[in-house]
């Protein structure tokens, strides 16, 4: 049978999961076990399906791509919001840890696993989440962008809309009119974006009440984002912005100290990785655009030479620091304003996250997740 | 009834959020109706990226294109098919761009393209390796920006059809419970793929055919079903898929000898060569004993760190979280899985079926660009291209016509037919079923085909069907019951495991995706340089009929690469 190879047996474990059933018709809530055979390669989506095949039926959870792209499978496992397709089972077997599955937080639930996402895309809504060319603009071709300039919103546009990090905000659990991580992720990926010419309007809203300033810095949106997006960041590049354009008409004054860090870490945003010296007529001529812009809401002064100098001053300033953190370009500079934030919070040396960072199941059953390098298999 | 609609759209992936887009610019009230978010589509699973010759990394038109997707569809596609598609697939791209997808972009600040199986020029536009992740989210934001009313997490099931014209679907709602009728002046069918009627399948759980079969229960053509075209490179033992863009990037390909074996099948193109020669390749060396349990190796270890992290990152992720491999410092194994059906609801150019009123786009849909195998990136050019003008010809239509009507009996019988399958207490839950189909279809109609093997899947799926028929579902609550909505997606696909089997034993000949080197190794352009037909007859049985391709200005020859 030419195909037989393909389906050589594969070596099973025996998994033990507790998972919070919950039936919003009768109100019922129970935390049940589980207990099933499952493939050595199996994740807790897979580990879910053969429950529900064999076990019962009626278990609910959302599942579509399972390979970590269509955002369906938010939900807890022992209380921090994961993606059921990307957390391999193996090695939590073989720790004879017995994980507790249930639905995610901060938003109601439907069914055991299943979540009302409806307050969860309200928010996204509420961020004007589509480009605004500003004009009717017929480009005869597509709009020239550099690289570059796109790098900038690259992690923001990894977002999946799975609801991780909204489950574990911090500031959404006191406050659920909070416009959340992922939404403002959303936006950051609208300001960023060089073609966008909404910034101003964009920022004055997100400065409002339940906007940036009600983040509490927890961290933990980054920490628990499975496509490596760090809403955290983005929310504190769209504050950096706003103070530089004069819109801070929220901020009180416990925020000062934090302004300062990130001012000083995020001042790349725009102005930016030297653009001018680096890239091609065409970049240039959307920046010196973009800062006539600023210069007309009087936000700037015109980032003609002298200016351009200055911030080369800082960018380098940057750059450097970005080097430690053993990244380069613009994603790197994102990095920086991590890196700064985790000094900030005495993170162990050497952690650098990003993009290679969670290429692995970071659940060590027990301990609080950890981060390792990326790279490290 | 619950609502009435000008148009509505069944399915939210590429192809239906651009179909609804396009209605709703023409005016139209149009709504979408899909059985997952639109984001979670698997639309949003193409890496690899999007073909269109805009001639950003070379002198490229959409004549080249053209004869590169003749020639790839192994001269079953219809030429003024291809034709349409690739001389509007650089203003559909500019048009992606404009609303804000995030491409990759070139030195002088253009929309990137990469090099792509069996493509002349490098004409593959791409966002990284998440060009459909970038392409779903800029399509819902205009979605979300028009406010097109959504029906979200509907599973549609059956098409009402009254007056020989189609006039709404009957979904059930996954939230809440409950039948719901949604009427409409017109339907458009754009449920995707259907690869999980394989157990190596590069498609996620919701490709279930649904549409096909829909269309298929109320008369309407199926045309190539037999055409499923298998992925070179899908990761053991899920079937996840690994980026055609790897090769792009210069991949290679080795078996347990540590050889290009391509040198032997593909010697100019090599690993570059067109999707059904390197499976078939791939097949044929494991089949041999030189793959390594059941795969063969590919081999990123050259492009270097940097490259990887920058243009493959998304590869990389996969093959560290499915396979426990870093590509940076182990060649990935992969062998090929199912992947994309060329077969589908058989339209004209704008999408229109053989029933007034109803149209299809996107992989459900065969219009047919694809023939006997698709090449990389036109897939994605296929649902935007297509999904528009099927978008505009339904709008079209529904604004020139008034009246939505819905007999109170095609409601009537959907929900007794319901209630003997929820009533049901005894027999067979659906999962061993489906897991024995998908798992026979992989061994008799995977990558080669053989008369007896064929024959064989015939009598295995009437025999599923018969168990079928006596299936129980677990769960008889209404709130979220996902349980009644997967039984009714095996039946959807053992409809179209039917049709693929009728269809596969009538192509005596190996043309594209249809390959059998046993006993009919050879293309027959006299014979079957035609497409396959297959339609219920009045007892539900499969009848096969033919259609001619269409010929325009590229006559067949010979394909090698
Ligand atoms: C892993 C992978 C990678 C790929 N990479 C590329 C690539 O690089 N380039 C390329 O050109 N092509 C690629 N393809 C092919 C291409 O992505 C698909 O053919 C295309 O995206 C299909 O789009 P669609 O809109 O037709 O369907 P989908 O995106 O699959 O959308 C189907 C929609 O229908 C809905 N639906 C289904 N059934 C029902 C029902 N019963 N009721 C209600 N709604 C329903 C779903 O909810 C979903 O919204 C790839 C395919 C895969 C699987
Ligand atoms: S850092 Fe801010 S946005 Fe992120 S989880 Fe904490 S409070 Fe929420
Ligand atoms: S930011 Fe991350 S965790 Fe939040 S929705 Fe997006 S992908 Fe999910
Ligand atoms: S199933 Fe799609 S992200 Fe997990």
């Amino acid at each position: 049978m030419t195909e037989a190879a393909v389906h050589i047996e594969p070596a099973t474990m025996l998994v033990r999961l507790k998972i919070w059933r919950f039936n919003a018709q009768t109100g019922e809530k129970e935390l049940r076990d589980y207990e099933i055979d499952a493939p050595e390669w199996a994740c807790l989506l897979d580990v879910l399906d053969l429950i529900k095949d064999k076990v019962d039926g009626t278990l609910a959870y959302r599942k579509s791509c399972r390979m970590m792209i269509c955002g369906s499978c938010g939900m807890r496992m022992d209380g921090k919001a994961v993606l059921a397709c990307k957390e391999r089972m193996k090695p939590i077997v073989d720790s004879g840890h017995v994980p507790v599955i249930s639905a995610m937080g901060n938003l109601p639930i439907v069914k055991d696993l299943v979540v009302d996402m409806g307050p969860f895309w309200n928010k996204i809504k509420a961020v004007k989440p589509w480009l605004d060319p500003g004009y009717d603009e017929v480009a005869e071709r597509e709009r020239v962008v550099s690289q570059q300039q796109m790098n900038v919103i690259h992690k923001e546009a990894l977002c999946i809309m799975c609801g991780c990090c909204v489950s574990e905000c911090n500031s959404m659990e006191s406050d659920p009119d909070f416009l959340g991580p992922a939404a403002l992720a959303k936006g950051m990926r609208f300001v960023g974006d060089a073609r966008d010419h909404d910034d101003i309007g964009r920022l004055n809203s997100y400065n409002e009440e339940h906007g940036i300033w009600d983040c509490t810095r927890c961290y933990f949106c980054n920490e628990r984002c499975p496509k490596g997006v760090d809403p955290r960041d983005a929310i504190a590049k769209l504050g950096a912005e706003s103070i530089k354009q004069g819109i801070d008409h929220d901020m009180g004054a416990k925020h000062a100290n934090w302004f300062v860090t990130s001012a000083k870490t995020t001042g790349w945003l725009r102005e930016t990785e030297l653009v001018p010296k680096t890239q091609g007529v065409v970049s240039a001529i959307k920046q010196t655009k973009f800062a006539l812009k600023l210069f007309r809401h009087g936000k700037v002064p015109l980032p003609f030479p002298p200016h351009v100098a200055e911030e080369v001053q800082e960018s380098r300033a940057l750059f450097d620091l970005v080097k430690q953190q053993g990244r380069d370009g613009a994603l790197g500079i994102v990095q920086g304003e991590r890196g700064l934030a985790r000094i900030d919070q005495d993170a162990p040396e050497g952690s650098s996250g990003g993009w290679g960072s969670r290429d692995q199941a970071d659940i060590t059953p027990g301990k609080r997740p950890t981060r390792g390098k990326g790279g490290e298999a | 009834m619950e609502a009435t609609h000008d148009v509505l759209v069944v399915g939210a992936g590429c192809a239906g959020m651009r179909a609804a887009i396009e209605a709703f610019d023409q005016g139209a009230d149009v709504a979408l109706l899909s059985k997952i978010h639109p984001v979670r589509s698997h639309s949003g699973a193409a890496e690899g990226g999007i073909n269109a010759a805009l001639g950003n990394a070379s002198e490229d038109d959409p004549e080249k294109h053209a004869y590169d997707t003749v020639k790839g569809a192994d001269y079953l596609g219809d030429q003024d098919a291809i034709q349409a598609l690739c001389d509007e697939a650089p203003e559909d791209v500019y048009q992606l761009e404009r609303w804000g997808a995030v491409f990759s972009r070139t030195e002088d600040g253009r929309i990137a393209q990469r090099p792509f199986g069996a493509a002349g020029e490098p004409r593959t536009a791409y966002a990284a390796d998440i060009t459909g992740h970038v392409l779903v989210h800029v399509l819902y934001e205009q979605v979300m920006k028009r406010d097109i009313p959504t029906y979200e997490e509907y599973f549609a099931w059956k098409l009402v059809i009254d007056d020989d014209r189609c006039q709404g679907v009957i979904a059930w709602d996954l939230l809440n419970g409950g039948l719901k009728t949604i009427g409409a002046k017109t339907v458009i069918l754009a449920t995707g793929g259907a690869g999980r009627l394989y157990v190596g399948t590069t498609n996620a759980y919701a490709c279930t055919g649904d549409a096909m079969s829909m269309a298929l229960r109320v008369g309407v053509p199926l045309k190539d079903m037999e055409m499923m075209q298998f992925h070179p490179t899908t990761l053991a033992p899920t079937g996840i898929l690994i980026t055609e863009g790897c090769r792009g990037e210069g991949a290679y390909l080795l078996n347990s000898d540590g050889d290009r074996f391509l040198e032997r099948y593909a010697p100019n193109a090599m690993e570059l060569a067109s999707r059904d020669v390197i499976s078939r390749a791939e097949q044929t060396e494991i089949d041999e004993g030189r793959g390594i349990d059941g795969n063969v190796l590919l081999d990123l270890r050259h492009l270097g760190a940097e490259k990887i992290h920058e243009r493959l990152h998304g590869t990389r992720e996969l093959s560290m979280t499915y396979a426990a491999v870093d590509p940076i410092h182990e060649p990935i194994p992969v062998r090929p899985g199912a992947h994309y059906h060329m077969g589908g609801v058989d339209t004209d150019l704008d999408g229109l079926t053989s029933i007034t009123g109803l149209y299809a786009a996107g992989e459900c849909a065969c219009v047919s660009v694809h023939g006997a195998n698709r090449l990389g990136g036109n897939a994605l050019m296929e649902t935007i291209t297509f999904g528009r003008r099927a978008g505009r010809a339904a709008a079209e239509w529904a604004l020139t016509h008034t009246t939505v009507s819905v007999p109170p009996s095609i409601e009537a019988d959907s929900m007794r037919e319901l209630g003997t399958l929820l009533d049901r207490r005894d027999g067979e839950r659906p999962w061993a079923i489906r897991d024995e189909l998908a798992l026979t279809m992989h061994q008799n109609f995977g990558v080669f085909r053989r008369e007896e093997q064929m024959t064989e899947q015939g009598r295995i799926v009437a025999r599923l069907r018969e168990r079928y028929e006596r299936v129980v579902v677990d769960d008889k609550g209404d709130i979220f019951n996902n349980d009644l909505t997967q039984a009714l997606e095996l039946g959807f696909l053992l409809d179209l495991a039917e049709c693929m089997i009728v269809a596969g034993l009538a192509r005596k000949e190996s043309r594209g995706a249809h390959a059998r080197p046993h006993d009919y190794p050879d293309r027959n352009d006299d014979e079957f340089m035609r497409h396959t037909i297959t339609t219920l007859d009045e007892g539900g049985r499969v009848t096969l009929d033919w259609k001619p391709v269409t010929v325009t200005k590229w006559q067949p020859q010979e394909r090698n690469y």
